[in-house]
This record gives C-alpha cells, structure tokens and sequence, in this order.
C-alpha cells in the first residue's frame, strides 16, 4: 500500500507507486503525513502519560526515599538502600519465595488440564454436543476474581458452604478452609484452574483445525486406537504450541497473581499467601513505604522482562515462533 | 471415524463422560449461587443451607438489593465505566492502529516498537498511583477510566486486521482525493467493524470486571463500582459502611448469604448478557492475536 497524495498543487498525474516515494526527502516525506502525525499525537501522549512516565517515576523512587509530603524530586537520594533493605527483611524475602513457588505452582497446575480437554474436545464425535460444552467451559474466564471469590466462598465457607454441607451431611466436622494454610494454595490454585482450563484449550484447539481430517481416517484404515493415533498424529501438530505456551508462561515466573490472592488471603494463611503484589499494595503502598514498595516493583518488572525475553527466545528458538 | 470399533466406542464414551464433568463443573456453580440468592431463611435453615433448586423462591434478596442505595449507585458507577471506557479506549485505540497500518509512514516501526514496549515495562503499583495522584485523579472516576484509554493488544489486533483489508478500497478513497481523516471514519471503520467490535467487548468485560484500580485510586465510597462493592460484602463481615451494614442485616425472610449470592448474581448478569455476542468474536480473535499477536 503506497500512500502518496497528491498534493494541492503538485501534477495531479499518480506517481509511480513505488519508486517515487522513496526518492523523495525525509521532511518531505513526513510533511506529507503529517494528518496521520496529528491524529497519532493523542495515542502517543496517552503512552507517555500513563505508560512511559511511572517507569521513569519508578527508576528515580526506588533510589530514593519518599515520604508522605515531599515531592518525588525534592526527596533525598538513598542509592541502593532500598534494594538492600528488600534482600535483607526476612518478611520481603519471604514474599519473593512465595511469589516465585505460588507462580510456579500456577504453571505446573494450568499446565497439562488444557492439553488434555482440547484433545478430548477434538476428539469427540458429536459435533453439536462439542459446541454447547465449549461454550459451558469458556464462560469462566469471563468472571472478575471478585465473582470468582464469591463462587468459592459459596462453596467452602464454614458456615453455609456447599462443600462443608457435604462434609456435615457424611457425618465429618465443618471446615474452616479459608483459614487454613495447608488449604489456601489449593483453593487459590483449583479456583484459577476453574476459571481458565476451558479457555486455554483454545490455542490448541485452533492449531488442531489445520490438521487435515484425512490423516486420521487414513489412520483408522490402517487399525490405529484412539490412543495411537493421539501419540502419532494430534500430540505432534500441537506440540509446537505447547512448547510456545510453556515458554510464555515462564515469563509470568514473578507474577503470582496479585489481584487473586488479595480476596483470597486473610490473616491466618498471611505467611504462605503474601506475595510481590499484594505485599506492595499493603505494606508499600496503604503504609506509605513508597521507595521500599517500588524497589520491589522494579525488582519484579526487571526479572519480569528478563524472563519474558529468555522465553521468549526459546520459543522462537525451538518452535519457530514467539509472541513478536 | 467410518470404523467404529470396540475401543474406539469406549474411547468416546470417556472422553464424552469427562467433558460433560468438565461443562458441568463450570456450570453448576452458577444454578447453585442462582438458586440460593432465591431461597427464603426458613427454607435455608429448615434445609440447613443445603438448597440447589429452592421449594419456594422469593425475590426477597434482590428487593433488599433494589433498595440498597450503595448498591444502586455502583451499578450505576459501573455502567459508567464499562460504556464510556470502551467507547473513549476504542477511539483512541483505532485511531493508533490506523496510523501504525500505514506502511508508508515515516517512523512507523519506532512508534509501534514505543507502543509494544509498554507490554514488556510497566511502572508498577506505588508509580503508577503517583501518576495517577499528580494528575489529580485520585477519588475521580476518570481514574478508571482514563489510564485504559488505549488497549495496547486491541491495537496490535487492529492494526493486522486494517492490514489485511482489501488495498484496492483505501487506494481509491485516496485517489478520489478523501483526507485520512475520512478515509479512516467511511473506509476503514465500517469495514473493520468486526475487529472493533470484538476487542470493544472485549474492553467492556475487562472494564466491568475491574476493581483494584477503584482499590487503589477511590476512597470515596460513593465512586464504588460494583465489582468493589460486592467485594466488600464478601470480605468483611461487618462493613462500615452506612447502608451496606443495614443491607446485609439477616432479616426474618432473607439471611446474609442469600444478599450476597443475590449481589453476585446481578454482578453476573451483564456478562452472561454479552457473552454469545463475545463467543462469536473470540476464537477468530484469539485465533488472530495468538498467530500473529
């Protein structure tokens, strides 16, 4: 697509699509784009605004010390103190490992469900049947984690929980699950399973359209079960995928879900359930501790990114392609 | 699968079985947070809150709801947030990916590389909220609006998708002398509605669903949205909160419970509302952005 207008004044003769354009200056070049410039301005300071001005925010508050009332250039430069308080706090270095093993556990557990429901979805032979129940387990992924917490509750609450009804109804005490630390992992893990396992199979689910259906009836002919022609034909057309979807989940290594675990988590289960997120919103933040929570912030935002690319070289190394 | 032989027959069933257990889990937690925001307290307790499908249901729970002022008004709050927001965003959004499609475009790659960077770098939580506080947003319910007024991945999607529509058809507006202006409002738009629509929709639900950021940037109450408030309800028992605390009051015909499941059922609603309309969009979305995203 060349986009060359003729310009008030200029031959009114169309210009040799291509080759004109790239002869011509610069400045010539962009003053003739110049609307697109003007209505790409408000985009640009949308990102600078809101975007681009709290990273630089953060790099200069992590190496300072803001308090409540000074401003964030009149305060005083502290260097790395605040990095060195984040390894040195045992509670700070508490919520790093649990970031980390609340995030891996995330991984491991929302792993493996997704493959074996898209499999199975594409596997099953009512094709009237698969699309009600794909669109059943899609519609999970639509609910806020507030719903999603009201769902659980529902279900495990001591008092009234559907759960704890059973429990009583086979003759074994109430529950309390939401105060017990063995319990919280569980809960948060198996509500998150719940509520995306449906939509996750559809990365799968779209690679395994472009397998021709003739493959697996050729199989069929040729006496492969069910399960050999899994082994032979549809594990191996996704399993690109699978590798990409892996590596992209490396890259969350550092984000264990904050925005969960802050309805999840109370007092009780505070020692395994704190993480980055929510020990910056109520230690960093509600507490005034702004440097100290930034450090943290920056510290995750950076190990984020490094993550984010080493996965995302992988994928690109391994399957050939990569979220860009 | 001409040739259905005896294992192929107890391979379907399986695999039948687990997938309808699978439906079902999704499911049944809905009819049973339905059915209990129904139930009436002597049913509750007669039963011992063991109610699926309640004998005599009453709509007392969504009266109380109805006449809850607190809730009423984050609706409202929400409503707000989930119509102005994707409208503003969509703009904005369109109009970025407009300009980025455009592959004559001096700096194009600079400006997308500027745009796609804020996927990998954010400012974090104390940062942004600084932002947030110097722009004087804090307890304004632009706070929720405003710092989503572009979607980056919305962006990246319609960008593709104005790529990929026919050359021939923005050539001739441009050769019939259109500006960009109204190349982009009578070509572009119109023909992109689907990618539009489907990442609006997108945005709506994501707008509706939020509450962190009300967390963070509102301490007036009143500014709640409804995702907050329900929030509130069910992690503190006791609210301080003026009407909340009357509202959640177990009265002789409702208990608590059945507020609160009432609460999150009308939190619900609006997405089940749009959920066919999102189902249609989104595997082609999904499709589109995991390929080429």
């Amino acid at each position: 697509m060349a986009h060359s207008i003729p310009r008030p004044g200029a031959s009114r003769r169309p210009a040799p699509a291509v080759a004109a354009p790239a002869r011509r200056g610069l400045w010539q070049r962009i003053a003739e784009h110049r609307i697109l410039y003007l209505m790409f301005l408000p985009v640009i300071a949308y990102y600078v605004i809101f975007r681009y001005w709290p990273i630089v925010l953060a790099w200069i508050v992590a190496f300072k010390d803001l308090q409540l009332g000074s401003g964030v250039f009149s305060s005083e430069w502290v260097g790395f103190a605040n990095f060195r308080v984040m390894f040195e706090d045992p509670e700070i270095v508490n919520v790093l490992r649990n970031t980390v093993e609340i995030s891996v556990l995330r991984i491991v557990v929302g792993f493996f469900p997704p493959i074996v429901l898209a499999i199975m979805f594409h596997d099953l032979a009512s094709r009237r049947l698969k699309k009600w129940l794909q669109s059943a387990v899609y519609i999970p992924h639509f609910f806020s984690w507030v719903i999603v917490y009201g769902i659980v509750f529902a279900f495990f609450s001591t008092g009234t929980g559907f759960v704890n009804n059973v429990l009583e109804w086979l003759g074994y005490a109430r529950f309390e699950f939401f105060l017990s630390e063995s319990w919280f992992r569980p809960l948060l893990l198996g509500s998150a399973l719940w509520k995306e396992i449906g939509w996750s199979t559809i990365i799968y689910l779209a690679a395994l359209t472009t397998v021709d259906p003739q493959l697996y009836e050729a199989a069929t002919m040729d006496g492969a079960g069910p399960i050999r022609r899994i082994a032979a034909i549809t594990l191996p057309s996704i399993l690109p995928v699978i590798t990409f979807v892996l590596c992209i989940n490396l890259g969350s290594i550092l984000f264990a879900g904050g925005e969960q675990i802050l309805l999840f988590y109370n007092k009780a289960v505070l020692d395994s359930a704190d993480v980055i997120e929510t020990w910056v919103y109520r230690e960093g933040l509600s507490r005034l501790q702004f440097s100290i929570g930034t450090a943290v912030g920056v510290f995750q935002s950076i190990i984020g990114m490094v993550f984010i690319l080493g996965s995302n070289f992988l994928a690109k190394k391994y399957t050939g392609r990569g979220i860009w | 699968m001409i040739y259905k032989s005896r294992s192929e027959i107890i391979y379907q069933t399986i695999i039948h079985v687990i997938v309808i257990l699978v439906a079902l889990t999704a499911v049944f937690p809905l009819v049973y947070v339905l059915g209990m925001s129904f139930t009436t307290k002597a049913e509750m307790i007669q039963r011992n809150y063991f109610v699926i499908i309640p004998k005599e249901p009453t709509l007392e729970a969504y009266k109380r709801i109805m006449a809850s002022s607190v809730v009423w008004h984050s609706f409202l709050i929400s409503v707000f947030r989930s119509t102005v927001g994707p409208l503003l965003a969509l703009m904005l959004t369109t109009v970025g990916a407009f300009v980025l499609a455009q592959r004559t475009l001096p700096g194009r790659k600079l400006f997308l590389l500027f745009v796609l960077a804020t996927i990998l770098l954010n400012g974090g939580m104390i940062p942004t909220y600084l932002v947030i506080k110097q722009l004087g947003l804090i307890n304004s319910a632009w706070s929720m609006v405003l710092p989503l007024m572009v979607d980056s991945f919305g962006l990246l999607v319609i960008k593709i998708f104005i790529e990929n529509l026919p050359d021939g058809l923005v050539e001739s507006a441009k050769i019939d002398g259109a500006g960009e202006w109204s190349t982009l409002t009578r070509i572009v738009v119109p023909l992109a509605a689907p990618a539009l629509a489907a990442i609006g929709l997108f945005n709506l639900v994501a707008h509706w669903n939020s509450w962190f950021d009300a967390l963070l940037y509102l301490n007036d109450k009143s500014l709640y949205p409804m995702q907050m408030v329900l929030k509130n309800m069910l992690t503190v028992d006791s609210i301080s909160g003026d009407n909340m605390n009357g509202m959640l009051k177990s009265t002789q015909a409702v208990s608590t419970e059945t507020i609160k499941m009432a609460t999150v059922v009308v939190g619900l609603v609006p997405i089940l509302c749009v959920y066919p309309f999102l189902q249609k969009h989104f595997v082609k979305g999904m499709y589109l952005g995991a390929v080429k995203g």
